[in-house]
């Protein structure tokens, strides 16, 4: 059905990250705001992508911001890195999604729910790094390859699982010995992403403790993040809820402190 | 979201948060209607991966039960509650529990008619004492020894030396259950469970259509577990008779299991031992002796059916190709190549290990579908459904009746996209060749030759 050479041949086809990209992330690297909106203002797909983005009731501006220095200016270095990240996991994702029930949209609000809570965890765990902060852009990646990978063979996962309550992680690894995270860390090496950025989405596939405490724990909250974003109705609408298993026994030392930020009752 | 069926248990497995703005979008009213139609004897919904819900996240699964309960005979409820689970749901419904609650999967499983679950040493204990005991009663009824704590002191001391039980039960609630034949399928006997007072409603609970569908695909042992049945009158005492005499032509067994003739007359008894009906007092007595057991399965040729293959069916050939190939394909990952196809009597140039597969579909077009395997395509299956390889005989059988299903449901599928309405039964698999010729042969089909990756595999489609 899907064998190891069609994993690889999918990682090969991955585009690198395209020169315009490259330059304002290297802008942003120095800190120059300005010099980075301007670079951004080449590549019009982008621009309206940011337009989109920032402009979704999540983030809580009360006038629509059209202008991209503004974009820039009212959201900050890291915020803008986020997105731009966002956009480049957008560019991978298919025109019409087949296996999940996603659209352009409902990706984008799935990119922007993940981001915005992941910065209130870290702003709760008091962790002010950028890579970190970055690391929430790669998880939605594991949807797009999940997408691309089992989108032709839709009828007989459904056929599968109705006899087996098997994961599309576990039936990805047990057919080809890769899962989707070890994707997603193969496209995020292809990317330059820092190498951060695929060990902490590596941990928070749940199915494997990470020896370094630090991205352990951030696995376990990106996990948890995972699942309470997955549960929400567009998403369990979408068939993304049961894509990987969910870890309990992984997220319970960080359950009640998660309930309290979120506000869960 | 879609139960998964195994073993005639329906597990619904949600992950994460439940609460009121998602658990419609969890178990919508098609995924209530799929599940009436597999007809499980156990409806679970596990909580096992659910790490916050609400009374409003429950309530979804609830309903579909209450939808479920009054016309099926299924156990149905919320398994994998720890102890935080059980407090919340008891508090939430209260007074109201019209559902089932077990503490793991493993404990809802000894209630289940699954026998290769059976005679468990279980530890249990409730509160309610009446709980107590129907749990007591119902485990006794299913084959397992149960040992009842009476206190809670009495209960924390057994437990302690948990070494001794295979099972222990706590935080558990067993709720009633409805009054229709339920139906599952051991090793290659057919069980169909019966309860209370048995009268001339055997007529409509009984499904003849699906009786006469795995007698045509070479099922020859029926058991009636008989455990609850209170007593039967004239109209059952007909029904059965006219059963077994029809089953007979055949060559078929029906026994009765459990069946208590204390308010039943003693001639009723001899009329059903006249029809040829025989009675065991215990499910291992018949499932546990192999010997009579490969007696009782033994395969005659099938005097009944004399149908032979036509156009209406052929046409459709290359559907049911269709989804054995692709099915098979991604089962075990290797690519599929077509050698012969034939219309004749079923040849098989007999391999030491091959083993073999029926399954019969009904309703707009009928027939027969076998397939026989060399045990490696069936050990690959086994790679991708349980994760590891395995030389067990019994397990290899079990996954190659997974395969099996899954390929019907794929060619129900196909063909319901034609507009072309089917059934399914159960399929029968077989350990070796000699069984499954004597129900196939002289019996004209088409016959397909595959390989996958050098191993044969055949495909015969008769009537």
């Amino acid at each position: 059905m899907i064998k190891k050479t069609d994993i690889e041949l999918y990682i090969d086809k991955i585009p690198p990250t395209p020169q315009v990209i490259k330059n304002i992330l290297h802008l942003l690297q120095h800190g120059d705001l300005v010099l980075a909106s301007m670079e951004a203002q080449k590549d019009l797909a982008l621009t309206a992508y940011l337009k989109n983005f920032v402009n979704k009731p999540i983030y809580g501006f009360r006038y629509k911001i059209e202008n991209i220095s503004q974009i820039f200016t009212a959201l900050g270095i890291s915020s803008i890195e986020q997105i731009i990240y966002n956009y480049m996991t957008n560019l991978l994702s298919p025109d019409e999604w087949y296996f999940f029930k996603l659209n352009k949209i409902t990706f984008q609000n799935l990119q922007t729910e993940l981001s915005v809570n992941w910065k209130k965890i870290l702003n709760y765990l008091n962790i002010k790094n950028r890579n970190i902060e970055n690391s929430i852009t790669l998880l939605p990646a594991c949807f797009i390859v999940t997408e691309a990978i089992f989108k032709q063979k839709k009828d007989d996962i459904i056929q599968l699982r109705s006899v087996q309550n098997i994961d599309l992680n576990t039936i990805l690894k047990r057919l080809t010995t890769y899962n989707i995270f070890d994707i997603s860390q193969q496209i995020s090496k292809k990317w330059d992403m820092p190498k951060i950025i695929g060990q902490i989405v590596k941990a928070s596939s749940g199915d494997q403790k990470n020896d370094n405490q630090k991205i352990d724990l951030l696995g376990k909250w990106m996990h948890l993040l995972l699942f309470y974003t997955l549960s929400k109705k567009q998403f369990i609408e979408a068939e993304l809820n049961d894509f990987i298993d969910f870890n309990i026994n992984y997220v319970s030392p960080i359950y009640d402190e998660f309930a309290t930020l979120m506000d869960i009752k | 979201m879609r139960a998964v069926l195994k073993d005639g248990v329906a597990i619904f497995k949600p992950q994460g948060f439940l609460d009121s703005n998602n658990s419609e979008y969890f178990v919508s009213i098609d995924d209530i209607k799929a599940t009436i139609k597999l007809e499980a004897s156990l409806i679970l919904v596990s909580l096992e991966k659910v790490i916050f819900f609400n009374k409003n996240g429950l309530d979804n699964f609830v309903k579909m039960f209450q939808k479920i309960a009054p016309s099926h005979n299924a156990i149905l409820g919320f398994c994998d509650c720890d102890d935080k689970k059980y407090t919340a749901i008891t508090q939430f419904y209260k007074n109201n529990l019209t559902f089932s609650l077990f503490n793991s999967l493993q404990t809802a499983l000894l209630f289940s008619s699954n026998y290769k679950n059976e005679g468990k040493t279980v530890l249990l204990y409730s509160e309610d004492k009446s709980q107590r005991t129907a749990m007591a009663i119902e485990l006794h009824n299913f084959g397992h020894n149960p040992i009842i704590a009476q206190s809670e002191k009495e209960f924390l001391e057994k437990k302690s030396n948990n070494s001794l039980y295979d099972v222990i039960i706590e935080k558990t609630f067993l709720a009633q259950v409805g009054e229709t034949i339920s139906t599952r399928v051991s090793g290659n006997a057919i069980i169909y469970t019966v309860s209370s007072f048995l009268d001339s409603n055997l007529d409509s609970t009984f499904n003849m259509q699906y009786h006469k569908n795995s007698l045509t695909i070479g099922f020859r042992l029926f058991i009636f577990d008989a455990y609850k049945v209170a007593a039967m009158n004239i109209h059952a005492l007909d029904f059965f008779s006219k059963l077994s005499f029809f089953s007979a032509e055949y060559n078929a067994t029906i026994c009765f299991v459990g069946l208590t003739f204390n308010k039943i007359p003693p001639a009723f008894k001899e009329t059903l031992e006249g029809s040829g009906i025989l009675f065991y007092k215990e499910m291992d007595d018949i499932l546990k002796n192999r010997e009579l057991l490969d007696e009782f399965s033994k395969t005659t040729s099938n005097i009944q059916n004399k149908k032979s293959i036509n156009k209406k069916i052929i046409l459709e050939l290359p559907n049911f190709i269709d989804a054995t190939v692709s099915t098979i394909e991604m089962m075990t990952n290797t690519d599929a190549k077509k050698d012969a196809l034939a219309i004749n009597t079923l040849f098989v140039d007999k391999q030491d290990g091959e083993i073999a597969s029926s399954i019969a579909f009904y309703g707009d077009i009928d027939g027969i579908i076998v397939f026989i395997f060399p045990r490696t395509i069936a050990k690959k299956a086994c790679g991708l459904l349980l994760g590891e390889q395995t030389d067990d005989i019994y397990m290899i059988l079990d996954t190659l009746a997974e395969l099996v299903n899954i390929v019907a449901g794929k060619i129900k599928t196909l063909l319901a996209g034609q507009n072309i309405d089917i059934n399914i039964t159960l399929p029968r698999t077989y350990a070796n060749m000699d069984d499954l010729l004597n129900i196939i042969e002289n019996k004209k089909g088409v016959q397909v030759d595959l390989e996958f990756d050098n191993d044969k595999f055949l495909f015969f489609l008769t009537r």
